[in-house]
């Protein structure tokens, strides 16, 4: 059975990876035998200088789901590539590096100092933290969008997606923008952005007020908007949104997307990504479908 | 301990399956739940806590955290209802599957070899990590004068401390009420602690003004203390950083840097 997939010129052995922040920063998982069976590891994104992140409370449950305002906290991308990177090379699982800038430039350094890493396969350009206080997202703007991709192209050979928000008019025409800026594949969607009140207080039950809704309440959107970008654009696409089980992952495949990645689930169940990828080999055994790729973007009509 | 020290967690052990052995309401509003989990019982230190997945469905979404009560035969989780959660729990049978990650977190630190008197502070249900730990001084430190200054709303909120009394621990109570022990908050107890930052240490787990008070006294005394935190949880495990909460060294997790911090390191 081949379960290896391709992105830009990055093999990877199996399509199952998890959604960044939502695996941890450091080692906390990696005695986890089970880590080495992931397709790839992709860590909370980190930013060109530290960030402490928002304040408290940061998260809050919902139906099938939860918000976060995390506010990206993490050490900045040297100190990351000092005490962080080392720990996740060693598993010698690849890598996907998320970097978040706050100008092309700053994403394009960040980049930079990731060329010639151990292991680090791609790298992941959030382009579409909800959480930041920005007036707009990157990934609000096509030609912003195709702006950062540009920039970091110009500097790495490294394959890079472009990770976009799900708030948008049309995703299909981001999409497009990051495909012909160069980019090497598409993630999605990162959180909607949304709000909880408090009835007692009447105010937002979060820190930062509101905050990104993510989950299994997101998946049938999610797999909409794969579906919808798979048949515009040539690139692989990494889908995330809601994946709980092996059946919701090849949802996600079947719609068109070539790799995909547990998020928020793997809170409630942190082995989830190998029951994914063991669900899927299962499935395709059932199905008698010799290679991944035949599965990818099969739905019929 | 810093971070880089903590010990790895082993998630093929830390994570588990394991079947109730019981469940039953000890008074009021708390009920107590015994399970059968070699592994939490034979790694878990005082301080350190369970994260359940109450319900196989996705509604509660996230799993609840809860300080191990005990951890010898079996493993015991003393719980207050309060919400949809807690209320699956109360409805557990002998015999139920539940699945468990866990000992996970920090433990309270032991004494220091100087200390004479240790105080236990707790409000409402905050009592629960502290079994454990006088479960280990008993044995340990048998020269130890422990006490535990309790605070409870009110008659059904008190729980009735056998085992702390078994294990040589002096408790005062005091209620909202008065309907048990002395009238007023629990810093009415404060009296009972001797003020020598040499051989006295605290520690305290309650609602947060309380523990804030704690701080206060503890600063004003000069006396070392720990505290047990909490704070909404999702992974448990240091991974989504959405248990933060404010010290003095910036953000922590409460999850895996605490939950038991150093008392003067809390901004409340
Ligand atoms: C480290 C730790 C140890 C704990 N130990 C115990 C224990 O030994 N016994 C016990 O009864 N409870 C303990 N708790 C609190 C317990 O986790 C909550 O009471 C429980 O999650 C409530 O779930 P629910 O669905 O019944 O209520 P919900 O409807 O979820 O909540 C009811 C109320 O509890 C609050 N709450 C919810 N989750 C938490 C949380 N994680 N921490 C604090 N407050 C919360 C909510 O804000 C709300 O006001 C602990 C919490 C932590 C973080
Ligand atoms: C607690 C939390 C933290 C997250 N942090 C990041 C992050 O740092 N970078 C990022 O690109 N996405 C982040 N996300 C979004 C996820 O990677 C993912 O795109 C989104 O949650 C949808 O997938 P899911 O429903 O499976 O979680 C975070 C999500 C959660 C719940
Ligand atoms: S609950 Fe996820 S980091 Fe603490």
């Amino acid at each position: 059975m081949n379960l290896s997939i391709k992105i830009g010129n990055a093999k990877f052995d199996n399509p199952v990876t998890v959604a960044s922040g939502t695996f941890g920063h450091a080692e906390k998982y990696f005695n986890l035998g089970e880590v080495k069976k992931l397709g790839a590891i992709t860590p909370k994104t980190v930013t060109y200088r530290p960030q402490e992140g928002n304040p408290p409370v940061r998260i809050v449950e919902t139906p099938s789901g939860m918000l976060n305002a995390i506010g990206i906290e993490n050490p900045g991308i040297d100190a990351f590539i000092e005490t962080k990177l080392p720990a996740f090379q060693k598993t010698g699982v690849p890598l996907i590096i998320s970097i978040l800038g706050y100008s092309p430039k700053e994403f394009a350094d960040m980049a930079k100092k990731l060329n010639g890493q151990k292991n680090v396969k791609a790298i992941e350009l959030n382009l579409s933290c909800p959480n930041l206080k920005q007036k707009s997202l990157v990934a609000q703007d096509a030609q912003a969008t195709a702006e950062v991709v540009r920039a970091v192209k110009k500097q790495t050979k490294i394959p890079v997606l472009a990770k976009l928000a799900p708030n948008v008019t049309d995703i299909v025409a981001i999409a497009r923008a990051a495909e012909r800026a160069g980019a090497d594949g598409i993630s999605m969607i990162n959180t909607f952005q949304a709000m909880v009140i408090d009835t007692k207080t009447r105010k937002s039950k979060l820190g930062n007020f509101t905050g990104g809704l993510s989950g299994p309440a997101i998946r049938p959107v999610g797999v909409k908007m794969v579906y919808d970008v798979a048949q515009k654009v040539k690139i692989p696409i990494v889908a995330m949104g809601g994946i709980a089980t092996a059946n919701d992952a090849l949802e996600y495949l079947i719609a068109g997307a070539t790799m995909v990645a547990v998020g928020t689930y793997n809170f409630v169940d942190p082995q989830a990504p190998v029951a994914v990828l063991e669900g899927i080999k299962k499935y395709m055994r059932a199905q008698k479908i010799n290679d991944i790729r035949k599965l990818i973007g099969s739905v019929n009509k | 301990m810093t971070k880089d020290q903590r010990p790895t967690i082993y998630m093929d052990k830390i994570q588990g399956k394991y079947k109730v052995v019981s469940n039953s309401k000890l008074c009021d509003r708390f009920w107590r739940l015994e399970f059968s989990a070699p592994s939490i019982e034979k790694h878990t230190k005082p301080g350190q806590f369970v994260h359940i997945r109450v319900n196989d469905g996705l509604e509660p979404f996230f799993r609840r955290p809860f300080s191990v009560y005990r951890a010898k035969k079996n493993t015991e989780v003393f719980y207050e209802v309060v919400g949809p959660g807690t209320q699956i729990m109360s409805e557990y049978k002998k015999g139920d599957v539940i699945d468990v990650i866990g000992p996970v977190g920090s433990a309270f630190k032991m004494p220091r070899k100087t200390t004479k008197q240790i105080v236990m502070i707790a409000g409402g249900i905050g009592i629960a990590p502290f079994l454990p730990l006088t479960d280990v001084l008993r044995k340990k430190r048998k020269d130890l004068e422990m006490i535990l200054l309790y605070g409870g709303r009110t008659k059904g909120h008190v729980y009735p401390m056998k085992e702390f009394k078994e294990n040589g621990v002096k408790a005062h109570v005091a209620t909202d009420d008065g309907s048990v022990g002395i009238k007023g908050r629990v810093s009415k107890l404060f009296n009972k602690i001797n003020c020598d930052p040499k051989t006295t240490q605290l520690y305290t787990c309650g609602p947060h003004p309380m523990m804030h008070a704690v701080q206060d006294f503890a600063k004003k005394h000069n006396l070392k203390g720990e505290a047990a935190c909490e704070e909404v949880m999702a992974c448990a495990l240091g991974a989504c950083l959405g248990c933060a909460i404010q010290t003095t060294e910036g953000y922590k997790t409460v999850c895996y840097e605490g939950p038991v911090f150093d008392l003067a390191q809390i901004i409340f």
